[in-house]
């Protein structure tokens, strides 16, 4: 190795050696963690652990709420994903042009991201409320009768993405905004003269130019969207009728680790998901084969 | 040359930062704590505690010099800082115990044992407290924490509601079945007559099930009693008041507490534990509709009150443990437990120490709160893993709550999977 090669290398590595030792410490290290508690009946204050190999798993092969709440996990993200990635475009894309009040809209987009997870769903709560609520009062205005937003297992779940998409179409609105200004402005006065419509410049230029921040934004998003857990968790409560159709793994992770002192079978839980994000993940990778990236 | 060792220095101070950082915020941390021999932290959750519990500190202070630090976690949070701290060996000097916790953090040996210090102290004697209460913070016959509080129940009604359906107000020879009657009488388009709420299980069901002779587990915490045919009947007829549209269904009732819909008006009657007085005497529309009535009895004249308390246990590797125990020791004595009731922070797990709880409270009468010690008051069923069977209990009555199961389906089948958990226990 040359000396200013080697220079390099020992200078690129000091440079992010803060990030990796954060990284271990905060990240990987507690990853092996888990793995390893997955197979203990634990103690309480990380004494007394009993190895108890795979009993973790097989109980969870058979533990019927795991898999019911995979499917939660799955309903949630097929829903979220997909609309909150195309409402962002769309709302990146009229917020680019030059118009009237841009900032404005554009804090106004946003702000739903500022607020903490909590607090949103709170709020929300409060509005999908069947005898209180704002929805249900605005309903009844109309005419109609109550629906019982969060407490009908087979609305519930869309209930809680809405309020996801609502809170994350900020987010993806703006990464979507900072891929539109990459691109240059040559190729769509090109098209102009050409005489393309908006429709076709969007399709025939935005589209396959933003492709990469379209896929940064779906592997991140679909990544958060299996982690789904603060909003369930604050708007259902556990007597509540849809609870079996709305738990996601996170909140039984979350039950098992620490409403129930049980940190065994909550590892055996999140390592279950674990696998199914890497898996997904992984089959998006092949996917990025297909990005444009000029 | 110049600006290669100034951005070395500048990589090595911040590699210096992020790694030895944490170490030396600690050493900082029990240099600052060895010092302050004169203070002590006591950790609680409650927030509408902590005025009244900041007046009977401040006394403390006055007597010895020590000054206490209040530290409030809420409830929800309290337990996983607790546990963390028991987990680094930072537990707080002072802080509250609760009976579902205590088996686990006196099995650890995190908790300092206070028995010979009580044998010494003049203030202190066992005695003198609630039985069951005492008891519980007991393991394997040493005393860990000294009885701070107690809750009983008692049956909250809207004078408004009685009046205008032109019906007597709940009194103290109400058994169950005037309940269910006017419950049923009560009801309208506008409000139900009852809150009859799973998850309120400590203030409503619990006591017709022990009233009723039925329990939820056997003394020797190896049984359910989720089985037993009067413990059915009795979760029946909470399950029945909603089945006849004189309670809100569990639609409503999983969506919105008891507190909120007593405050709204949308019931009449709720069965409302003591410690949620500080909310409830503090709404408006409570302030001018709400009043207080003994909880009922069944026919043959049995009130059973569910009863629960906190104690203040001291963590063992505190390395101040005699002002510790100073400190636990004037908070249970009978002068601060009278100022506790006085102050009206909560009823006092010192015997005939509450009385004055009852008019803490402007414009309400809370004597049936401590009306109801003099009948019988069962303590609060649980074991080591209460959380476990509970969580488990309160999910399977959504279906019996709901009609898709029968009660007694519904039952039966809790007292299975519990009989299953306590094994495991």
């Amino acid at each position: 190795m040359k000396k200013a090669n080697r220079n390099e290398f020992i200078w690129g590595w000091l440079f992010i050696l803060p990030t990796m030792i954060g990284l271990m410490v905060l990240n990987i290290i507690p990853i092996f963690q888990t793995i390893y508690q997955s197979f203990f009946k634990t103690g309480d204050f990380g004494k007394g652990n009993v190895f108890v190999g795979l009993d973790n798993y097989i109980r969870l092969i058979h533990d019927e709420a795991v898999w019911q709440s995979l499917i939660n996990t799955i309903k949630y993200a097929v829903i979220e994903v997909p609309f909150s990635v195309i409402i962002g475009l769309l709302a990146a894309v009229l917020l680019n042009r030059k118009m009237k009040g841009r900032t404005i809209f554009r804090t106004i987009f946003f702000l739903p991201m500022v607020m903490a997870p909590a607090a949103v769903a709170m709020v929300w709560r409060w509005m999908y409320n069947s005898k209180f609520g704002l929805l249900n009062f605005l309903l009844s205005k109309l005419g109609l009768g109550p629906v019982n937003w969060i407490s009908d297992p087979k609305i519930a779940i869309v209930s809680i993405a809405v309020v996801g998409i609502w809170s994350v179409i900020g987010y993806n609105m703006i990464l979507f905004l900072a891929g539109l200004q990459e691109i240059p402005a040559d190729y769509y006065e090109a098209a102009r003269i050409d005489g393309a419509s908006s429709v076709r410049q969007f399709f025939q230029i935005t589209v396959p130019l933003i492709s990469p921040t379209m896929f940064f934004v779906c592997i991140t998003r679909i990544i958060a969207a299996f982690q789904i857990f603060d909003l369930v968790f604050m708007m259902m409560d556990n007597t509540n009728t849809a609870l079996p159709k709305t738990q996601t793994l996170s909140y039984l992770f979350y039950k098992y680790s620490f409403m129930q002192n049980n940190k065994g079978y909550g590892s055996a839980i999140v390592i279950l998901l674990l696998a199914v994000i890497l898996v997904i993940t992984f089959v998006q990778m092949k996917i990025e084969k297909h990005i444009n990236y000029d | 040359m110049k600006k290669r060792i100034i951005s070395m220095v500048l990589v090595l101070t911040l590699l210096l930062v992020t790694t030895f950082g944490c170490s030396s915020s600690q050493d900082e941390k029990k240099d600052s704590s060895a010092s302050k021999k004169d203070s002590l932290t006591l950790a609680i959750w409650d927030k509408v505690q902590e005025p009244g519990l900041r007046k009977i500190c401040d006394e403390f202070t006055e007597k010895t010099g020590i000054k206490v630090d209040i530290q409030i976690t809420p409830w929800d949070q309290y337990w996983t800082m607790l546990e963390a701290g028991a987990t680094g060996g930072s537990l707080p000097d002072v802080f509250w115990m609760h009976v579902r916790e205590i088996e686990k953090y006196a099995r650890a040996d995190m908790l300092l044992d206070l028995s010979s210090k009580i044998e010494e102290s003049s203030e202190i004697s066992m005695d003198n407290y609630f039985e069951d209460v005492a008891q519980v913070y007991q393991y394997e016959g040493k005393q860990y924490a000294i009885p701070k509080d107690i809750d009983t129940i008692a049956l909250w009604y809207n004078k408004t509601h009685f009046d205008e359906a032109g019906m007597a107000y709940p009194d103290d020879t109400w058994t169950w079945d005037d309940l269910k009657v006017a419950a049923k009488a009560l009801s309208n388009d506008d409000h139900k007559g009852f809150g009859s709420r799973i998850k309120n299980y400590q203030e409503v069901w619990y006591n017709l099930v022990y009233g009723n002779g039925g329990y939820i587990i056997n003394e020797d915490q190896t049984k359910s009693g989720y089985d037993d045919p009067k413990t059915i009947e009795a979760i029946d007829y909470f399950v029945d008041l909603v089945k006849d549209g004189s309670s809100p269904d569990n639609t409503v009732t999983a969506e919105t507490d008891l507190i909120a819909l007593f405050e709204s008006g949308a019931i009449s009657m709720s069965l409302m534990g003591s410690w949620t007085i500080g909310e409830l005497t503090g709404n408006d529309y409570v302030k001018e509709n709400g009043a207080v009535a003994e909880i009922p009895m069944t026919e043959d004249g049995t009130r059973v009150s569910i009863y629960n308390g906190l104690g203040y246990a001291a963590a063992a590797n505190t390395d101040n443990e005699d002002g510790a125990w100073a400190l636990i020791e004037y908070l249970g004595s009978k002068e601060a437990q009278e100022k506790q009731a006085e102050y009206g922070v909560t009823l006092s797990a010192y015997k005939d120490a509450s009385d004055k709880w009852a008019t803490h409270a402007e414009g309400f009468d809370l004597s049936p709160y401590i009306n109801v010690m003099d009948d019988t008051l069962v303590f609060y069923p649980h074991s080591t893993n209460t959380t476990v069977w509970e969580d488990m209990s309160l999910e399977s009555l959504v279906d019996a709550w709901n009609g898709t199961k029968s009660t007694k389906d519904a039952c039966t089948e809790i007292a299975e999977k519990m009989n299953q958990f306590l094994e495991e226990e």
